[in-house]
């Protein structure tokens, strides 16, 4: 019944997200559909790391690999999409098996600053070796699009963004969900009441990777372009942890609520702030958001929320 | 060739020596790690460079200008944040991410994005058994070993060094023999302020300022720190040679480019054969 009644307002959600181009300009739908892969990063981030504690690092390595693969593919050999694409969702998936080897021995800081050095060599070897292939320094640019168009572009994203937030959101309601954040609380009393933690490490690790996957690929044929610089970065990589924290981690809706916030906030101060203050006062904002809400904005509704409730109660 | 490596790599691990050191203090007595020291090494850096070239300062005062300039940064740094977040060491780490990522901003406002070059601190070059080498480079890797030495001499011999050493072996022991761990952290955290500042410094001379210079230092300082044994000094003198010498061979080697490749490899190896690093965590 829960479930049915949250349902509901992932159906308004969906329907007011629809409409929205009716109403607001091109430039602003862009904006949104920055935000929308945002999402879809920030999301990819927390099954992993929100849900099992596994704190990444290192995120940009695997979307890295998802947009490589099918830059190359379409770059070189002139792979359709609708091949490049998932192809370079299973590469993904692959390469997360290098993020979960590390997974079963070390935990915490160790894990995290394994991805972390996992996300800089891929940042150097993809300017080094093969520069030819990878285009090096410079990376690739004049990839095929998806599709044309602000509009049909936000369609797209919301879509993806949608169906894969639902499903998640899904997924962490299952028995499932509930054992993989047995993990993140206390590993060795998951593993000793019988769950066998291994696998389900590797669910998350690989899940994460296929939302990553889509999320890179698409980025990747949205702009047309990837470069090392812009992908293993760690400006990126704050963006990503960022949008999951500040919307709560561990919960699926907390980072696509992160990622519209951080987006439209770096928007919102553009007029005000054309030069670079605005990315010390957006960085200043966030930092201030995590250190008075650990938790998220998603911990502070559900707060006002219960508040509310009781005050109606009450009346 | 070899004499080359030789020198060239012993210059190299004196400053990722100081580097390892400072950051590892740092974990040893709070169990955290302290990701806005890649700001610290940032500060020490521009802090030099605005007093010693833009201000026209003789050097020394601006230097001591540079390292009072990190204690400060390390001493705010733990009063705000690590003292707020104490109980979860993830949070520290996340909270001291956004922190370098907010003074990179800051840099980048009062500098701009540009690259800067930094005059060196001793000019001229010196030939060491026919490599040449800048003198610029030799006085850097000197003052990395007296300041390692009095730490080591310091931590070892006086009261508070030895304060410093018990909580991070047991704080609980510490606070009962009367030491106040908050205070013992709070001079750890400025110690490691001046080393991370005086490293900045440093390696601003060896090659530039620009504001992205933090990632790569902070990514060495991490797997010096790992293959050393997170919270060991002499393990992270050890690592910081290990290290050292392996970039240089790289890049004298093979190529410029891939001395990074190699160090993180290494890191990821390490972990997962002997994941407390090579020389455990005993003394401080």
């Amino acid at each position: 019944m829960g479930v049915l009644v949250s349902l509901r307002w992932w159906l308004v959600f969906g329907v007011g997200m629809c409409l929205l181009p009716l109403v607001v300009s091109t430039g602003t739908l862009r904006i949104l559909v920055f935000a929308q892969f945002l999402a879809i990063f920030a999301m990819s981030w927390d099954i992993l790391s929100g849900r099992t504690g596994y704190i990444s690092f290192g995120h940009p390595f695997l979307i890295g690999i998802a947009g490589y693969t099918t830059a190359m593919l379409t770059y070189h050999l002139g792979v359709p999409l609708y091949f490049s694409i998932p192809a370079a969702v299973v590469a993904t998936m692959i390469g997360s098996i290098f993020f979960f080897i590390p997974a079963l021995r070390t935990r915490g800081t160790y894990f995290a600053v394994v991805t972390l050095a996992f996300m800089e060599v891929l940042y150097h070897l993809m300017q080094v070796v093969q520069p030819k292939l990878t285009g090096g320094t410079r990376g690739l640019s004049g990839l095929p699009t998806i599709i044309l168009g602000a509009v049909p572009n936000y369609y797209l994203s919301f879509g993806v963004m949608f169906v894969i937030g639902v499903g998640l959101w899904l997924l962490i309601r299952t028995r499932l969900g509930t054992a993989l954040s047995t993990i993140r609380m206390d590993e060795d009393a998951a593993r000793s009441s019988g769950l066998n933690t291994t696998k389900l490490k590797l669910f998350a690790f690989m899940l994460s990777a296929f939302v990553a996957g889509i999320g890179g690929a698409l980025y990747t044929h949205y702009l047309g372009s990837i470069a090392p610089r812009g992908i293993f970065d760690i400006s990126f990589l704050f963006s990503i942890l960022i949008a999951a924290l500040i919307g709560g981690a561990g919960t699926i809706v907390g980072p696509i609520m992160g990622a519209y916030f951080l987006t439209l906030l770096l928007e919102f101060l553009r007029p005000y702030l054309p030069g670079p203050e605005r990315y010390l006062i957006y960085g200043a904002i966030t930092l201030l958001a995590y250190y008075y809400a650990p938790k998220g904005f998603h911990n502070i509704f559900g707060l006002l929320w219960q508040r509310l409730g009781a005050l109606g109660r009450r009346e | 060739m070899l004499s080359q490596i030789l020198i060239q790599g012993f210059l190299l691990s004196g400053l990722y020596g100081l580097l390892a050191v400072g950051f590892t203090m740092i974990f040893s007595v709070g169990r955290v790690l302290n990701l806005a020291f890649g700001a610290n090494i940032m500060i020490g850096g521009y802090v030099y460079f605005a007093l010693a070239q833009e201000a026209a300062l003789p050097k020394l005062p601006s230097f001591i200008g540079a390292v009072l300039a990190g204690v400060a940064f390390g001493v705010v740094t733990y009063l705000i944040l690590v003292r707020r977040f104490r109980d979860d060491p993830i949070a520290v780490e996340i909270s001291t991410l956004i922190l370098a990522v907010v003074m990179q901003a800051l840099i980048v406002m009062i500098f701009s994005p540009a690259p800067r070059s930094m005059w060196p601190l001793l000019p001229g070059v010196a030939h060491i058994y026919g490599v040449a080498v800048s003198l610029n480079i030799v006085l850097a890797t000197v003052v990395s070993w007296v300041v390692l030495g009095g730490l080591l001499v310091f931590v070892h011999k006086t009261h508070l060094g030895r304060a410093i050493r018990a909580v991070s072996m047991d704080p609980k022991g510490a606070t009962i023999s009367g030491i106040d761990p908050r205070q013992i952290s709070l001079v750890t955290w400025g110690l490691s302020g001046a080393l991370g500042a005086m490293a900045g410094v440093f390696l601003a001379t060896y090659t530039q300022l620009d504001p992205g210079m933090w990632v790569f230092p902070l990514i060495t300082a991490v797997a010096v720190v790992i293959v050393g044994g997170i919270g060991s000094i002499i393990g992270s003198l050890i690592a910081a040679h290990i290290i050292g010498f392996m970039e240089t061979i790289t890049t004298t080697v093979i190529a410029a480019e891939l001395r990074g490749v190699f160090t993180m490899l290494l890191i990821i190896i390490v972990l997962l054969v002997v994941p407390k690093g090579l020389f455990g965590r005993e003394e401080i």
